[in-house]
């Protein structure tokens, strides 16, 4: 066994790659940062790619808050999962928007909520960005007023607030 | 019994075969990640076995080791030091699965994208025998067909 011809063709094999890996990473509109935010404490955890726009004042950080909210009566809640964990609970009075088929729903959707409704949207956690995706949607298809509850379905049941 | 598993392995075309296969698993499996670091790097943390710091840096590298050492399989340039790396990929995504499994972890984001496939057991057979076709791909002594450069040398 050859090794010294053999470490160095593995030295070229990963130079190249980790050449090629941080070029097209820094090139890339889907880059990421090189270091992401892998804390649940601070909010959702995210690699910070170069494509977010997640606006930090949207997020109701606050399962409470949410609460609050949510017995004024005056926000649709919008889950973003799929329609299968939908089924499998929800917030009380929660409508379903799965992320995956967001193009085959929005229109009955936009049918049934004008552009102006509150929309408070929520996945199942501080682990999944699904929410703050489904809420960018929303937005590009005028609704103004929709807000991110980060803690989500899991936040939620966690506190006991009703569900379904 | 043994000595037909030895001729077999020491084949020319088991040697090439299994080059190809895990070239083409590997480019193909490398190729969503690059489309999709963000989602790649949230499998990389559901493993909750790295610091935070590596996340993102194994989530831009490890696609790109995986896609070079892949070509360099398929394409016969340098296999020998390519399967070494791809055994190596192999041995670290079994010990991984393993320990989760052990552990009782599994993770699930709830994200729409960002999937696993088939069950972690399954994986790990699925990677004993990618790790086997690679230790027959380092260790083959014969004449390899199709492989441009070997060792330092054109062929």
């Amino acid at each position: 066994m050859q090794w010294n011809n053999i470490i160095k063709e593995m030295i070229f094999l990963l130079g190249i790659s980790i050449i090629s890996a941080f070029t097209v990473n820094f090139f890339s509109p889907s880059g990421i940062a090189l270091v992401g935010q892998w804390d649940e404490s601070p909010g959702v955890v995210a690699s910070e790619a170069k494509s977010d726009v997640f606006s930090g004042e949207l997020e109701i950080k606050h399962v409470k808050t949410a609460k609050q909210i949510y017995d004024k009566g005056t926000a649709v809640f919008v889950d973003a999962r799929s329609l299968e964990n939908f089924k499998n609970g929800h917030i009380k009075g929660a409508e379903s928007l799965p992320l995956g088929q967001f193009d085959d729903l929005i229109e009955t959707f936009k049918k049934k909520h004008p552009a102006d409704t509150f929309i408070v949207t929520y996945c199942l956690g501080r682990t999944c960005d699904d929410s703050h995706r489904l809420e960018q949607l929303l937005f590009d298809h005028g609704y103004v007023n929709v807000s991110i509850f980060i803690d989500g379905y899991q936040g939620w049941k966690a506190e006991g607030f009703p569900i379904e | 019994m043994s000595s037909n598993i030895r001729t077999l392995f020491n084949n020319g075309w088991t040697e090439i075969a299994f080059r190809w296969i895990l070239g083409i698993t590997f480019i193909y499996a490398s190729y969503y990640k690059i489309l999709s670091p963000t989602d790649f790097a949230k499998m990389v943390y559901g493993y909750n076995l790295f610091p935070d710091v590596l996340i993102n840096l194994i989530a831009i590298f490890l696609p790109f080791v995986e896609l070079i050492s892949g070509l360099s399989l398929l394409l016969g340039i340098y296999p020998r030091s390519a399967a070494l790396i791809i055994n190596g990929l192999l041995l670290a995504f079994i010990l991984i699965l393993t320990i989760n499994i052990i552990r009782g972890h599994e993770f699930d984001c709830g994200c729409f994208s960002a999937k696993e496939t088939g069950s972690p057991k399954m994986m790990v057979v699925r990677d004993v025998i990618y790790l086997i076709m690679g230790l027959q791909v380092f260790l083959f002594n014969g004449v390899r067909k199709v492989c441009f450069i070997h060792l330092g040398k054109r062929i």
